[in-house]
């Protein structure tokens, strides 16, 4: 029994073989997925044990409910510094401070060195001492006015220590620093960050946080432990300070990397499980066949007395041994998938630190479950079929009995109706939380994707022929022929189409999303928009200093200018999201759709977006409590009632002047203006990058730039992920390979006849290559028609605010169904030569 | 490759054909130095014991395999100075085939898999021929049906129409009757015999069939890749004891 499985397995192992590369794709990027997670995971893990590698105890702010500054710690007064340093269980103190991208290095051509990805830190440093994070590579550490840098930042810029360079800070007055040393974050690398590192007084005076840090670290005197030390410190702190020990610390910093981490490695398994999705249609397409191409072995066992369970089993462990060989391949492809997948993202800005891939126990596991479950599911029910062989079919020639339409409506029905319905829910109800969200959606757009498999075998038949009209009129007898062998086997032309039409619906809907967003926005842009020019930091969208709008307000050739302000408030006793405006000029730049009252709200005012105002009763006229985050409470009145938060991004608006003064950073994230009546627009840009170019990192841009800016970033974003969903038509490509050299051999004898009455090995050739073609058309056809569908059904269930209207980018689509084709063809060449190259003879006398 | 224009004395035939599968000792001989004509305008049949090389003759004849050395001819073609493509042309415009079973592409129509040859080759049939041979083997209601709409006795006059209607120089046909019941099988002979008689179609059939061969002006028969025997205006009774002889 076990012999005739090897023997089998040997006898088909070109098939197999092909099989195998299917499902070791998914499982590679199964295995990928988590080797590149967990060698980040101990990367960053150790990265924080490095920082905080000499500190028992750290102090900091109890962090509160209303906090504006989204990157950066709470800062607290320096005052406490000296308390902790008198006391006799503390041994190294230091105080520091640190900013994200506030400030940046200038070459000697005036361009802001910056990495790419990763952000730009301002810190203090004292220099070496057991608590600090950094150590000195080369010089000495920076006091006064001198800056030390990491390494790679010193390269970039071009920089030698002892050098003065210029730095551009928050205040817009950018200074001279004398390059006093190189440092290294830890032992390991910065991990692509830039640090631009100050002494304390400095780095407070340039962050303009005067008398402020945000961290205490404290190393314990000789023989007292950690937690001896956060208590003795615990017991000079005033009220808003706590201090941990170092251990919580570290174990906090890893947490939050772990979980950006696994989000990060989430994304990838999902792909992974697409493209696994993918290769159990091409597993069940392979088995079913060889089980019919054996049908009548299969009687001939029955019929000398092997059970239809040995059958069963024989197909099982053949599928078992395709699964075995399958995870192991993909195991030690997942190393490859992961340097690949590093390398990848590298290149494209963010610089992974360095360090060996791990393959964890558990990696080992998973991957060889996956790979065993994925391949036995999917040759279950072909090995079900093959016990069901009857021993009479040994004596009977001719294949499988088709199954009756009736069968394939009520299955296929039974599979695609709660499919859409749980896609539907998942898309448009509410299924309780994002978790639910994505296993309804999943598991609603796996079944649609199955249901629609078998539905549209009934189909198969009629479309693959209809497609095929024109080309057997083209291509004479060959594309005849194609088109006869495309439409005659429903069932198979159908699982081979939708190994195709699942890769393709989803880059579809990907692609129809994209245009749809993009469309939205050009829209957003013409409706709310009135600004001449923006100021921004385009990189990653940055906060920058709030400082910039009154400097551009000066310039004459500038009329109205606005700064928009994220802050936290609590409006009558909820925290708020609020966006700051300059409500004096704010509607000069942005059209925020006023439905009543007006934009103008004043200091002692607010403005509410229509849906909020109407769930929750709130009036033009009405009072509302305000507290900001320094504890500041007061209360305005709602002037305005706005319809269009595409801009301004928040249900509240509150005036600048208000939210400015009671935050601890006074940042904006976007300036608007418009340039003075008669100004000429040329020499006012010139103005105000003047203005601007004290801060390197922000971008002016009129309203074209702006759209074209944001759709290369859009269209970047689409590009990255149909890349990864590529993977899914590599793998289609492998099913067609495989069905298209399965159905020659299936026709052997045919091919042989065909050859013997004439026809040129070139004929033959290009009749396999048009059924293939035919096959992947269809694919194409039902992919696309089905990713229009899914993308559109995106568009309306994500919020108006993201998209509030269908693209439909038509060139795209045809472009997806015409590569879908091609990839036919090419899948056939192989198949196609083999065939031309059978011998006439063999072929006819072939059983 | 030449075409033939005006019908030679033999449609078909070889000069001292050996045919060797296999090399050393396991090489063994099917066709050991056999020369023999088909003559234009007459059906034989070649007869033999399983083994006796008989298929073997008919493939190499047929362009279908090589031969070891000796030469081949159809018309006044040398099949051994053919490269596969214009072999495969010979065999589309020159040769008829009729098989003993799957004769048929099972995607094509009656129709369709009657005219293959000529729509492979580009060509569109000759109406006024097509409809002489379809109403010979009377198929003219089963034009538009599949191959598995087909009796297999229709299947087997569809294959007999095919070969007929590209007016090939030879006909081969490898045991046309061996699927058949006997009603069936008589009625695809006669129809081969008829082809001969009225369109001067040269036949050459392979079978073990005594009932068979007495369709045939002339039978060849084989033993050991060897012809011994060769009778003209046979019948079932003299072929049956000529075959006794050899069997013994």
């Amino acid at each position: 029994m076990f012999t005739l499985v090897l023997r089998g397995v040997r006898a088909h192992l070109g098939r197999l073989i092909l099989t195998l590369i299917s499902v070791v794709l998914g499982v590679a990027f199964v295995s990928g997925s988590f080797v590149l997670a967990d060698s980040l995971r101990s990367i960053f893990d150790q990265v924080s044990e490095d920082a905080f590698a000499g500190v028992d105890a750290q102090v900091r702010a109890v962090e509160p409910d209303l906090n504006s500054s989204q990157a950066d710690a709470l800062r607290f007064d320096d005052g406490i510094i000296e308390a902790i340093r008198s006391l006799p269980e503390a041994d190294a103190v230091e105080g520091g401070l640190f900013a994200f991208e506030k400030t940046y290095t200038v070459d000697a051509s005036g361009e802001v060195v910056r990495p790419l990805g990763p952000p730009v830190f301002t810190g203090s440093w004292d220099g070496p001492s057991p608590v600090s994070s950094f150590t000195l590579l080369e010089g000495e550490a920076p006091t006064g006015q001198q800056v030390a840098l990491d390494r790679p930042q010193v390269e970039a810029g071009g920089f030698v220590v002892g050098e003065e360079l210029t730095i551009s800070l928050p205040t817009g007055e950018p200074e001279q620093f004398v390059l006093s040393g190189i440092i290294d974050f830890g032992e390991g690398g910065t991990g692509g960050a830039f640090f631009v590192l100050f002494d304390l007084p400095t780095a407070q005076r340039v962050l303009l946080a005067d008398g402020l840090v945000d961290s205490i670290v404290v190393a314990a005197a000789e023989g007292v432990s950690p937690d001896e030390l956060v208590t003795a410190i615990s017991a000079v702190l005033p009220d808003g300070l706590e201090a941990v020990t170092g251990d919580v610390v570290i174990g906090e910093q890893q947490e939050e990397f772990g979980s950006f981490i696994s989000i990060f490695g989430n994304v990838l398994l999902g792909f992974a499980v697409v493209v696994l999705f993918v290769s159990t249609f091409i597993i069940h397409n392979t088995f079913a066949t060889l089980v019919g191409q054996r049908t009548r072995q299969y009687g001939l066992l029955r019929s000398i007395g092997a059970s239809g369970a040995q059958i069963r089993r024989m197909v099982l462990l053949e599928a078992g041994a395709v699964g075995v060989a399958a995870s192991g391949i993909g195991l030690l492809g997942g190393l490859g998938v992961a340097a690949g997948l590093k390398a990848l993202f590298s290149t494209s800005g963010g610089e992974f630190p360095d360090g060996p891939l791990e393959i964890r126990t558990r990696t080992i596991i998973v991957v060889v479950i996956v790979g065993m479950v994925v391949t036995l599911a999917s040759a279950l029910l072909p090995a079900l079929r093959a016990s069901a062989v009857s021993p009479l079919e040994a004596f009977r020639s001719g294949g499988r009995r088709p199954r009756s339409l009736t069968f394939r409506l009520v299955v296929g029905s039974a599979v695609t109706v709660p499919g859409l319905l749980a896609l539907g829910v998942g898309m448009f109800g509410d299924a309780g939380s994002t978790s639910a969200t994505l296993a309804l959606i999943g598991v609603g757009g796996a079944l649609t994707f199955i249901g629609v498999s078998m539905l549209s075998a009934m189909f198969a038949g009629p479309v693959a022929s209809a497609i095929g009209a024109p080309i057997a009129r083209l291509r004479g007898v060959s594309g005849q022929i194609a088109r006869g062998n495309a439409s005659r086997n429903p069932q198979r032309t159908s699982s081979t189409a939708t190994a195709l039409m699942i890769g393709l619906a989803l880059i579809t809907g990907v692609a129809v999303l994209t245009q749809s967003i993009l469309d939205t926005f050009d829209e957003i842009l013409t409706e709310s928009v009135s600004a001449d020019l923006f100021v921004f930091e385009a990189n990653q969208g940055l906060e920058f200093s709030g400082l910039v709008p009154d400097q551009l307000r000066e310039l004459p050739e500038v009329d109205a200018v606005s700064g928009f302000a994220s802050v936290q408030a609590r409006i009558d006793g909820e925290v708020r999201s609020v966006t700051g405006f300059d409500s004096d000029s704010g509607t000069a730049v942005v059209n925020m759709g006023i439905v009543e009252g007006t934009a103008e709200i004043g200091p002692d005012g607010i403005a509410v977006i229509d849906t909020v105002a109407e769930t929750e009763g709130i009036a033009l006229g009405d009072a509302l409590s305000v507290e900001f985050e320094d504890g500041f409470s007061t209360t305005v009145e709602v002037r305005g009632i706005y319809d269009d938060a595409a801009i301004i991004g928040a249900d509240w608006l509150l005036d600048r002047s208000l939210t400015r003064a009671h935050v601890t950073v006074d940042d904006v994230t976007l300036v608007g203006l418009t340039f003075a009546e008669g100004a000429d627009p040329v020499a006012a840009r010139t103005a105000v990058e003047g203005i601007t170019g004290r801060f390197p990192q922000l971008s002016v841009q009129d309203n074209t730039e702006f759209r074209e800016e944001a759709e290369g970033q859009i269209a970047q974003l689409q590009v990255v992920i149909t890349g990864l969903l590529v993977l899914c038509l590599v793998v289609a490509f492998f099913g067609i390979v495989n069905t298209m050299a399965l159905a020659v051999l299936e026709r052997t004898r045919e091919i042989g006849l065909l050859r013997a009455v004439g026809m040129t090995r070139r004929q033959l050739q290009s009749s396999v290559r048009w059924e293939a073609a035919i096959i992947s058309l269809f694919g194409s056809l039902l992919g696309v028609v089905l990713g229009l569908l899914l993308g559109w059904a995106a568009v309306i269930a994500i919020p108006d605010t993201f998209v509030n209207q269908v693209g439909i980018p038509w060139g795209q689509l045809v472009a997806y169904f015409v590569v879908g084709g091609l990839l036919g063809v090419v899948a056939a060449w192989f198949p196609a030569r083999r065939a031309a190259r059978l011998d006439v003879l063999d072929a006819i006398s072939t059983d | 490759m030449s075409t033939i224009d005006s019908p030679v004395d033999a449609a078909a035939g070889t000069v001292d054909v050996v045919k060797i599968y296999g090399s050393g000792d396991a090489a063994v001989t099917a066709l050991d130095h056999v020369t023999v004509d088909f003559a234009t305008g007459r059906f034989t049949a070649i007869m033999g014991p399983s083994g006796s090389g008989k298929s073997t003759l008919m493939h190499c004849i047929a362009g279908l395999d090589e031969v070891t050395s000796g030469t081949v001819r159809i018309g006044d073609t040398r099949l051994a100075d053919l490269n596969d493509r214009q072999l495969t042309e010979l065999r589309r415009t020159q040769v008829g085939f009729i098989f003993q079973a799957f004769n048929l592409i099972p995607t094509l129509t009656a129709e369709e898999n009657i005219v293959l040859p000529l729509t492979l080759g580009g060509r569109s049939p000759d109406r006024e021929w097509f409809d002489t041979v379809v109403d010979t083997v009377g198929l003219r209601d089963r034009l538009r049906h599949r191959p598995s709409e087909l009796s297999g006795g229709q299947q087997q006059r569809v294959a007999v129409a095919r070969a007929l209607a590209s007016r090939p120089t030879i006909i081969f046909a490898d045991e046309p009757t061996g699927n058949l019941d006997s009603n069936s099988g008589t009625e695809i002979l006669s129809f081969m015999r008829r082809a001969v008689d009225e369109f001067g179609q040269t036949i050459v059939m392979v079978t073990h069939d005594p009932n068979a061969a007495a369709y045939a002006d002339r039978v060849v028969f084989l033993a050991d890749g060897r012809i011994v025997a060769d009778m003209d205006d046979p019948t079932a009774a003299k072929v049956l004891d000529t075959m006794k002889s050899l069997g013994s």
